[in-house]
């Protein structure tokens, strides 16, 4: 599988091929979310969405993780929707406070302990079973377990892949676009563009 | 909702306020005016409108169906104004490349999606500003078939159009030309056509290549498709020079080059141009009417403020879930009993590949190529026909839908990602059928405006299942001749259409053929709302021709009442 090397994107972001509007959008991700303080979520709900995107982006090779819950927690707070919701589903806001307590009576049926006191591997065990729609626990009549879990997947990617370090990770230089694409077709790079290795 | 004594004698509004006493209410508009103070008609610079100033028309809706009628009736000499739900923006400056800062141009209210095969809006297909959901369509531009329009005559199933092919083809030369849309001529489906594309196709890109390719082993005609983004510089009455398409990939996210033609850069400037005046930020809550029945005039919201816009006719223009729940909130134009229902999505199924070539998904423009081979292919067991394309795709985009899919976690989701530059999709975009089980309904829960949210139901129904089998055996059969490993599909449906069929009987039909609705003396409807069946393409051009005719149609009947 290709591998990118590191700060292509950072990079382009200091050169005129990028919009001010464009950078302005990347370089406000590039800002350490490390010490966000919860303001939808309490203190330990918080901390249990941190322990799940950590396991559905696992990222041993980044000292500094890229941060996936602050985003869920703004966008709660706000009361922000992409449009449209599962009928299925309750509001966005219940959907996030059963399915993460779902996910807690789901490890205390395994392991009984909270997610957040589990070993990785433990971990990996709850959320296969949510993967798979066969997590225990009560909340789950009230949610729909594969409904969460995709909701929350998509959310915790598209947070993901819109981040610039996780751009660089894909090989994805897009972004750098003020002279336009003149080589388009099959194997054909710009200068700008990252050859792969590995 | 507007103070009961700013109502006018004699006007009906059947939307009720969600609070019925006066005192109560009073409290709380006061409560509200406090908290803050941008609602304090004091604190506003703009004078509200004399609301006794009548003008001949209002459009609610400045996408593909309300902007070419708005540059055509101001072009008669009509005074008419547009309310836009969403903002102005300046594509130069505001947009960025960016996939997540651009889901402004999404119309994100939610809606609730029901059925066995729940729609995707916001960014699937909804958008909002000036300029509608064009602001983030693909561009792809192919011309209805003649029989996309005579499904129940050729097939026995689905509904006819109540007109031909006939009258809508003047209308796509003339957009064809006026947008400047890039495409082959001749059209290899289609080509006995009076007039060719005004500019050659725009060039292929990777996934593109590798369709052509395959597709021409299995013996499957493919060409450029049609385009409505500049292969070159275009001159445009009323705008002057638009610039050439630069392959940066990023149609469905926002052109911040004017080369797509969204309406923000075609017809809108024209229309101001003559005269039309576009206000945006202008949510429009209600519509009134006198004793008879008539039309009088639109209440709505802007910047905290409740306005009223009298006019003489109305074109609602607001997309096939806000058109029709305008209707039902307003309990208007509902004697057919067909408002909100034969709600159609196409089949969008996807096949996604990965391949040993450096494709770079986000070049070009995202859909390059096209057949229409499965227009009406021979071993079909299913009405109606679907046609191919080839798929760009941006990082976010890619990456939320594959979840969904997929339901990759963990390192192998990483792992799989780290392949983007070397996957490439197909889709098609097929017809699907008017059904009685899909349809459109008012929730019971409420948005911010206090507004019952829309609820969808939508289940694909047995042709569209077969329909689906069929087109995903087909993209299979390619992506393995281009050399695909790691082959998936994805079931999805795109495009809002029906809620206010267009017919022949007020006793089966939302509005004539005209596009006028049968139970009010001065409304008129166009967008795909109006659609009777769905077509086997892409629905933005056919929506603008409908928008020009139905503005023509308008016209003749004015001049012919004197």
């Amino acid at each position: 599988m290709p591998h990118y090397p590191e700060g292509t994107v950072r990079a382009l972001l200091e050169t005129d091929l990028v919009t001010p509007a464009t950078r302005a959008a990347l370089e406000a991700r590039l800002v350490s979310q490390a010490d966000y303080a919860p303001q939808f979520f309490d203190a330990d709900t918080y901390q249990l969405l941190r322990a799940v995107a950590a396991r559905v982006f696992p990222q041993p090779d980044r000292e500094t993780p890229i941060e996936l819950a602050p985003n869920v927690d703004k966008r709660l707070l706000e009361g922000r929707a992409d449009g449209w919701r599962y009928d299925a589903m309750p509001p966005d806001r219940e959907a996030y406070r059963l399915g993460l307590g779902g996910i807690n009576q789901a490890a205390q049926a395994a392991f009984q302990q909270l997610f957040v006191a589990l070993s990785a591997e433990q971990q990996d065990v709850i959320i296969g079973q949510l993967a798979a729609a066969e997590a225990p626990g009560e909340n789950w009549q009230e949610v729909p377990q594969d409904k969460f879990f995709e909701e929350m997947l998509a959310e915790l990617a598209e947070s993901y892949y819109a981040h610039p370090l996780a751009q660089e990770e894909i090989g994805y230089v897009g972004m750098a676009d003020i002279p336009g694409w003149t080589k388009i077709g099959l194997n054909e790079l710009e200068p700008r563009e990252p050859e792969a290795y590995g | 909702m507007p103070e009961e004594e700013t109502l006018e004698e004699g006007t009906l509004t059947p939307l009720q306020p969600e609070i019925q006493d006066p005192l109560l209410r009073e409290i709380l508009e006061e409560n509200d005016l406090q908290a803050d103070p941008s609602r304090n008609p004091l604190e506003q610079p703009a004078p509200l409108p004399d609301p006794t100033d009548e003008v001949d028309c209002v459009v609610i809706g400045t996408g593909a169906g309300g902007a070419p009628l708005l540059a055509r009736l101001a072009q008669a000499g009509l005074r008419v104004v547009a309310l836009e739900a969403g903002p102005r923006r300046d594509p130069t400056k505001d947009y960025a490349t960016d996939e997540k800062a651009q889901n402004f141009l999404f119309w994100n209210d939610e809606r609730l999606s029901a059925g066995h095969n729940p729609v995707a809006f916001g960014k699937n297909n909804s958008g909002t500003g000036v300029g509608g959901s064009t602001l983030h369509y693909t561009a792809y531009t192919p011309r209805a078939h003649r029989g996309d329009l005579t499904l129940h005559t050729d097939f026995g199933q689905g509904v006819d159009w109540p007109f031909q092919i006939d009258e809508l083809a003047p209308y796509y030369e003339e957009i064809e030309h006026f947008l400047g849309i890039s495409g082959p001529t001749p059209y290899p489906w289609d080509p006995t056509r009076r007039k060719g594309y005004p500019l050659a196709p725009l060039p292929l890109n990777g996934a593109a290549q590798l369709m052509e390719r395959a597709c021409g082993k299995l013996g499957i005609r493919t060409s450029p498709a049609a385009n409505a983004a500049l292969s070159a510089r275009y001159y445009q009455e009323g705008i002057g020079w638009r610039e050439a398409c630069t392959n940066r990939g990023f149609c469905q996210a926002g052109c911040n080059r004017g080369a797509k033609a969204s309406m923000d850069v075609t017809f809108l400037p024209l229309a101001e141009s003559y005269g039309a005046e576009i206000r945006a930020d202008a949510y429009v809550t209600e519509i009134e009417r006198d004793a008879s029945g008539r039309i009088t005039g639109v209440m709505y919201e802007q910047h905290g403020r409740t306005v009223r816009q009298r006019c003489r006719n109305l074109f609602l223009c607001a997309g096939a879930v806000e058109t029709p729940r305008l209707l039902m909130l307003n309990e208007l134009a509902l004697n057919s009993g067909q408002v909100g229902k034969h709600f159609m999505a196409h089949p969008g199924m996807q096949v996604w590949g990965t391949f040993p070539e450096d494709i770079r998904p986000y070049k070009g423009i995202p859909g390059g190529l096209i057949s229409e081979d499965t227009h009406r292919p021979k071993d079909a067991d299913f009405a109606g026909g679907y046609l191919l394309q080839s798929i760009g795709v941006m990082p976010v985009t890619f990456a939320t839908q594959m979840v969904r899919q997929r339901k990759l976690w963990g390192q192998p989701l990483r792992d799989y990602m780290r392949n983007y530059n070397h996957i490439a999709g197909i889709n098609i975009l097929g017809d699907c059928l008017p059904h009685a089980s899909n349809f459109m309904e008012l929730s019971d829960e409420k948005d911010a405006r206090g507004l019952p949210k829309p609820r969808l139901h939508f289940t694909a129904q047995e042709n569209e299942q077969r329909m689906n089998r069929h087109a995903e055996k087909l993209m299979r059969q390619i992506w393995q001749e281009a050399g695909a490993t790691d082959i998936w599909a994805f079931e999805r449906y795109a495009h809002v259409i029906g809620t206010a069929r267009m017919g022949r009987s007020g006793d089966d039909a939302v509005v004539d053929p005209d596009g006028k609705a049968f139970d009010v003396p001065n409304l008129y409807i166009c967008d795909n709302s109006v659609f009777p069946s769905a077509l086997s393409v892409n629905p933005a051009l056919t929506i603008m021709a409908l928008s020009l005719r139905t503005a023509d149609k308008f016209l003749l009947q004015r001049k012919a009442a004197g």
